[in-house]
């Protein structure tokens, strides 16, 4: 009966599903296809000689109205008859007296064919983009400056701090209230979970629900901050967004050694506690402050440019296709930092955001006008163009390094050449041909022409070493980072469709109108001006902005839910805010702080509501289903990173240092191709931040558990539990070595069997077991020992291993993998 | 056994709170049929309308393997060998073609053995794509997508179709190496994370810790117990949460795998005669012939999609060099392609079976880097298709005098994709999902299904 009543209900749902969203689908899908096929065209192509400008034959093809109506010779279209169609009958070309475009080349096939497909669909002009008409900046919630909010008292008593005052005015309204607080157990789990990723230990557990000290939570959480383990969490979510990924992306995943000095940078920034403000300024910048010293922060300000430099490369040359990887770099930091998605505009301007190919083309100059750095790549397998990390001034000091290295490389082309096996082969295939034998003599010849051009290859990659290292200068010697160094100042040229090879109007550089009306801001004489921009974006008009999109995004991984739903998303297409004001308010506290995250996060976990139980109540269930009003605090699975560590931590294998770099191959031995990817997998028992992740090969462990994709900036991460998550828990050999470390350490700590079961319970959930637990835990253990024994498993291991396998079911356990 | 009246706030509480599973998952959108009566995500649904084919197979070879050696004859080019046309030289293939079956469909010498059952064949000889970059090419022809990562078909059908049996993934990707892209080619993406292809690597050990290290069965039974128990206490109290049972529920499944996987992946228990007709007799699990078995067995057993890569993204069907290391690849998978057909049809399966061959394009009529290979193709290339209402001994689209572009009736790959997922019974224009503000399909906006194709 059951069964089948699950089932109906099954179908009854995708019923109620597919329904709406296919009618939905035809008009998303009519939209986006005319936005990104049939828009571009008319408005590149046509719209030039049939447009408010210029009417040639009567005709305009701005507007669908106008088509209908048509020109001299008739309507433009016929929606639904293509063959009807003039438009269609003139892009064709089948008539020599009616030709569009004139004089060009015809219209590319495909483009034929989508103009077409849109005049048979009806030729939809989709009226959400007509209604919308244009944007005006100070309407949309996100864009305007910071609106003073005076969180109002709280009648019930209950909220005294202004973020709790701002929830529960927002719970009144729904006549919900707040559950109880959480008790100091579960409390000191969920802080630890939160700022460092690791369980609390037993002892600090203890000395926090004993503290009587009122304020024992406040200073908790600064005891955490404090600990180098925080930077290492909160670090992470940056490298979330910056798409950080130990290798470059393009067809071949060249191996970037250096990558990790930027990890290590974030994480540092985060742990010291750098303004928000300040570290944009780097992120976007640090080369160009670098310079302006001290000489001590020189190195870690390139390296903060790792940002950029961790655009995804393409293809199989040097810096292939730069507008993709600019596109990678505007499109990650507008989404990152200003939560607006810039790449639609690459081609044409966005008709859901406010910004234009005006726009994009004017913060392209910045990124034209940066050197970025090249990790090799099928076709070059040797890195170059990397930032040193001394000043200028100080790259002499590797003059003698240099010199010895073009000696060497000179020594190894000279023997090359001498020892050429190529008369060898030319002989055979001279002989092939007197003998004349065509077929044979065909074979020989192709492996001439083989082996000179493997010897004609290495004596061409040795020159143009040594071509690299005498353009280089000493410098080539200085240690570096996978980071950008300053260009020339660059306007670039409009890329009319987004296609490089058909440029337009020179645009010089700016930022998007939507957020500064002047579009204008002060560049230095010299270099790309990123500075500029960096300095903009915190103190100029998108300041709010800025601040918005941070704070909610720390808010975001307090409570596992943002306050906008879409925190890279802020757009007009982006989910307004659940608390309106208390975004505001949060922003405007956070810019107070000057930029302060640790400060913010105090500010966060001393409200009531932080610290709330996560119980369900089900009257308030019954209103607010999802906890949108935050009258609970939700329970969280743990991520990827945090379930590693705690396994590695309660197995007592966890090593807390820093590991440095790591082990890839030797770059004289890199050959990757698309054919032969590097592809690499090296074990650590350091924190899982450490790991060696790939841009094209995702880490085994990390994708199973939802780890981040290096492919793209992710502002948040799926979370979604699969069977082969539970297969890996219950079978796999990491597990079992942490199940098994984990048993050791409770037998060797704890003698007394009922005094252990308390420690393994304080240590993997932070609480004694219950009397129920405690007579279950024994029961298995009696049983499982007797069955050991008829195994015939020997009188030594029955104990130990008993234990492991209580273990691994207390790892695998919900309430070990959730926190409250 | 009436079903009892919808409790629909009951439903839109599980749909929600399914939604907010995790607490991140309210914007990535869990289906909310996968939320609905709490049964299992990959429960099986009906499609949109009636169809023969249950299951698919699909064959991907892959580096790109020519239509011009193997199922799509062409007299002008053995007759033009070495003539210049349009600045290049012809290549004849060098293999012997004659006619097969009782459509006389003309096979080359490298399919002998499916030119033994061709008349299930379907062929489409005017198949083109968007890129003739393996990378982008590969993707394109398992995502609809030649630049960014989307959905691959596979995943799609999962999240369209549900699965017969849920103890088994819906989607087995059986590969010894890995292809181009790696698993981006059968990745869910945006879809819900147990649409994904489960890649088994034949061998000893197909699907990653599937077998426990404890080998007692009563010893994984206390433990089992014990977790359970664990959980059960934990649950109470905090009774409501779905999150927490539907993570109780993929551990049931993980049993469920340790259950079933082993014995369907064991061809231990297949008869010398099948072993023998597969070409996998030398008990080789990773032969491609054992695959083959491999997959039969899957598809028995209920699961929805079975992908079967032969070679990885090296050493392939990547001929630039000589035409003739065709011949060695063909072997690999010859034989086994055609027993599969012909033992699905004997066991009644082949009916309810969509078959699928393709690599990710052609290769040139033209000389390449050396005067008997061939460059990438993707102007126009041949894919087959077998099973599954599929209309056998039939020929799609015609391919000009040298095999270089469509002459009649160009499918594209979103046509060919729209007609695979309409063979399975669903409708690509409304097999969508919404992501990012969008109604995404696997089609885009493109596609239109090839219905000369269907029985």
């Amino acid at each position: 009966m059951l069964g089948g009543k699950a089932i109906f209900g099954a179908s009854m749902m995708i019923g109620l599903c597919l329904a709406p969203c296919a009618s939905g689908s035809g008009e998303a899908a009519d939209e986006e296809f005319f936005e990104t096929r049939v828009r571009p065209v008319l408005a590149g192509t046509c719209v030039k000689c049939h447009g408010a400008d210029k009417v040639s034959g009567g005709l305009r093809l701005d507007s669908r109205e106008a088509m209908l109506e048509g020109g001299d010779s008739g309507p433009a279209i016929e929606p639904g008859d293509p063959g009807g169609s003039l438009l269609i009958e003139a892009i064709r070309q089948e008539e020599p007296l009616l030709r569009m475009p004139p004089g060009d080349d015809p219209l590319p096939r495909q483009t034929i064919a989508d103009l077409v497909s849109w005049v048979e669909g009806g030729a939809r002009w989709p009226e959400a983009v007509e209604a919308a008409g244009p944007l005006d900046a100070d309407a949309h919630w996100a864009f305007g400056p910071l609106r003073p909010v005076e969180p109002p008292e709280d009648p019930n008593g209950w909220a005294e701090l202004p973020i709790d005052r701002l929830i529960a005015s927002e719970q009144r309204e729904l006549g919900i209230r707040p559950v109880e607080r959480a008790d100091r157990r579960t409390l000191i789990r969920r802080a630890y979970f939160d700022l460092i990723g690791l369980p609390p230990p037993p002892d600090r557990i203890e000395r926090f629900v004993d503290d009587p000290d009122p304020d024992a939570f406040g200073r908790l959480v600064d005891e955490l901050l404090a600990m180098p383990q925080y930077g290492e969490r909160w670090g992470r979510y940056w490298l979330d967004l910056a798409r950080y990924a130990d290798t470059a992306g393009d067809n071949s995943d060249y191996p970037i050694p250096e990558a990790y000095l930027y990890r290590d940078y974030v994480i540092d920034a985060f742990s010291d506690d750098v303004p928000y403000d300040r570290f944009l300024h780097e992120q976007l910048a640090g080369d160009i402050l670098a310079a302006e010293g001290p000489e001590g922060d020189y190195a870690r300000r390139v390296i903060a440019t790792g940002f950029i430099a961790q655009s995804k490369r393409f293809g199989t040359r040097k810096l292939e296709d730069i507008h993709q990887i600019i596109e990678d770099t505007l499109n990650t930091t507008g989404q990152v930092v200003l939560g607006l998605s810039l790449r639609c505009a690459r081609c044409h301007d966005h008709k859901y955001d406010p910004i234009s190919a005006r726009d994009y083309y004017a913060l392209y100059g910045f990124f034209a006008g940066t050197k970025y750095p090249f990790a090799g790549a099928e076709e070059d397998h040797r890195p170059s163009e990397f930032a040193p990390l001394v000043p200028k001034g100080r790259l002499s000091d590797f003059e003698e390094e240099h010199s010895e290295a073009i000696d060497r490389l000179r020594a190894e082309l000279a023997e090359l050449k001498a020892s050429s096996t190529l008369p060898d082969l030319g002989l055979a295939a001279a002989v092939e041909e007197f003998v004349g034998l065509g077929e044979r003599a065909d074979r020989a010849r192709a492996e001439l022409a083989k082996a000179s051009r493997t010897i004609e290859r290495q004596a061409g990659r040795l020159s143009d070493r040594i071509a690299q290292l005498e353009e280089s200068g000493p410098g080539a010697f200085a240690p570096k980072a996978y980071a950008v160094r300053d260009g020339e100042a660059t306007d670039a040229e409009l890329q009319k469709g987004g296609d490089p090879r058909t440029l337009g109007e020179v645009v010089p550089r700016g930022v998007p109108r939507a957020l500064d009306p002047s579009g204008t801001i002060e560049l230095p004489g010299s270099g790309s001006g990123r500075l500029a921009l960096a300095r903009w974006l915190t103190e100029g008009p998108p300041r709010a902005l800025t601040a918005r999109v941070m704070v909610n995004r720390i808010w975001q991984h307090h409570f596992g839910r943002p306050i906008v739903a879409t925190p890279s998303d802020f757009g007009v297409r982006g989910t307004p805010p659940t608390h309106p004001d208390l975004l505001e308010w949060l922003a405007a506290d956070f810019i107070a702080s000057g930029w302060s995250i640790k400060a913010m996060h105090r500010r966060i976990m001393a409200s009531e509501t932080y610290r709330l139980s996560s119980r369900i109540d089900s009257a308030n269930a019954e209103v607010d289903t999802g906890n949108v009003r935050y009258w609970r605090f939700d329970r969280r699975p743990l991520d990827a990173e945090a379930l590693r560590d705690s396994l590695l931590a309660l197995g007592g294998n966890l090593r807390l240092d820093r590991p440095g770099p790591h082990p890839f191959p030797d770059t004289d031995t890199w050959r990757y191709t698309a054919h032969h990817q590097f592809k690499a997998l090296y074990p650590t028992d350091h924190r899982s931040v450490y790991l060696m992740v790939q841009r094209l090969h995702p880490h085994p462990y990390l994708s199973l558990f939802n780890g981040p994709d290096t492919s793209v900036t992710t502002a948040s991460r799926d979370s979604s539990t699969v069977a082969l998550q539970a297969l890996y828990l219950l079978n796999n050999p990491f597990v079992h070595e942490q199940a098994a470390g984990f048993a050791d350490r409770l037998i060797a700590d704890e003698p007394d069997p009922e005094a252990r079961l308390d420690l393994a319970f304080l240590r993997a959930y932070g609480r004694a077991p219950s009397g129920a637990e405690r007579s279950r835990a024994a029961a298995f253990l009696g049983r499982y020992e007797e069955g050991l024994a008829e195994e015939g498993c020997g009188d030594d291991r029955r104990e130990v291993d008993a234990w492991a396998a209580l273990a691994r079911a207390v790892l695998a356990s919900n309430e070990f993998f959730h926190v409250d | 056994m009436a079903a009892g009246p919808l409790d629909r706030r009951e439903l839109l509480r599980r749909a929600s709170a399914f939604a907010t599973a995790g607490g991140l998952g309210a914007y990535r959108n869990l289906s909310i049929a996968a939320a609905a009566g709490g049964g299992h995500p990959l429960a099986p649904r009906p499609g949109h309308f009636p169809s023969k084919a249950k299951n698919l197979i699909v064959f991907f070879m892959t580096g790109g393997f020519s239509h011009l050696d193997t199922f799509d004859y062409k007299p002008r080019l053995q007759a033009d060998h070495d003539r210049e046309v349009g600045g290049r030289k012809v290549l004849a293939s060098p293999y012997a073609f004659r006619p097969r079956g009782e459509s006389g469909k003309m096979v080359s010498e490298l399919f002998e053995h499916v030119g033994g059952v061709v008349d299930e064949f379907c062929f489409l000889h005017t198949v083109h794509g968007d890129s003739a970059g393996h990378s982008a090419a590969t993707l394109g022809m398992h995502t609809g997508s030649v630049t960014i990562p989307l959905p691959s078909l596979g995943s799609w059908i999962s999240y369209g179709l549900g699965t017969r049996n849920t103890d088994l993934p819906s989607f087995v990707v059986l590969a010894a190496k890995e292809p181009y892209n790696g698993f981006q080619v059968w990745d869910s993406n945006f879809l819900p994370s147990y649409h994904k292809g489960a890649r088994v690597v034949p061998g000893a050990d197909p699907l990653p810790d599937v077998n426990s290290p404890v080998e007692s069965a009563s010893l994984r039974d206390l433990e089992a117990q014990m977790l359970r128990d664990l959980n059960e206490s934990h649950l109470s109290g905090r009774e409501g949460d779905d999150v927490l049972a539907s993570r109780m529920a993929t551990f049931d499944t993980a049993y469920g795998l340790m259950r079933e996987a082993p014995e369907a992946f064991d061809l231990g228990r297949e008869s010398a005669e099948t072993l023998r007709l597969y070409g996998a007799e030398a008990g080789d699990p990773s032969s491609f012939g054992a695959q083959c078995l491999t997959a039969r067995r899957l598809v028995e057993r209920g699961v929805r999609v079975v992908e079967l890569f032969d070679v990885g993204s090296n050493t392939n069907w990547d001929s630039h060099n000589d035409i003739e290391d065709h011949r060695k690849l063909s072997r690999n998978v010859d034989r086994p392609i055609a027993a599969l057909v012909a033992d699905l049809k004997r066991r009644g399966l082949l009916d309810e079976t969509l078959i699928v061959g393709c690599s990710e394009f052609g290769r040139t009529p033209w000389q390449d880097l050396t005067p008997v290979g061939r460059g990438h193709h993707s102007r126009c290339f041949t894919c087959f298709l077998a099973g599954g209402g599929v209309r056998g001994g039939y020929s799609h689209g015609v391919s000009d005098e040298y095999g270089d572009s469509p002459a009649e009736d160009p499918v594209h790959v979103h046509d060919f994709h729209a007609t695979i997922l309409h063979l399975m019974g669903l409708d690509h224009t409304r097999l969508t999902y919404r992501y990012s503000g969008r109604d995404f399909r696997l089609t885009d906006v493109y596609g239109e299904v090839v219905r000369d194709v269907i029985a």
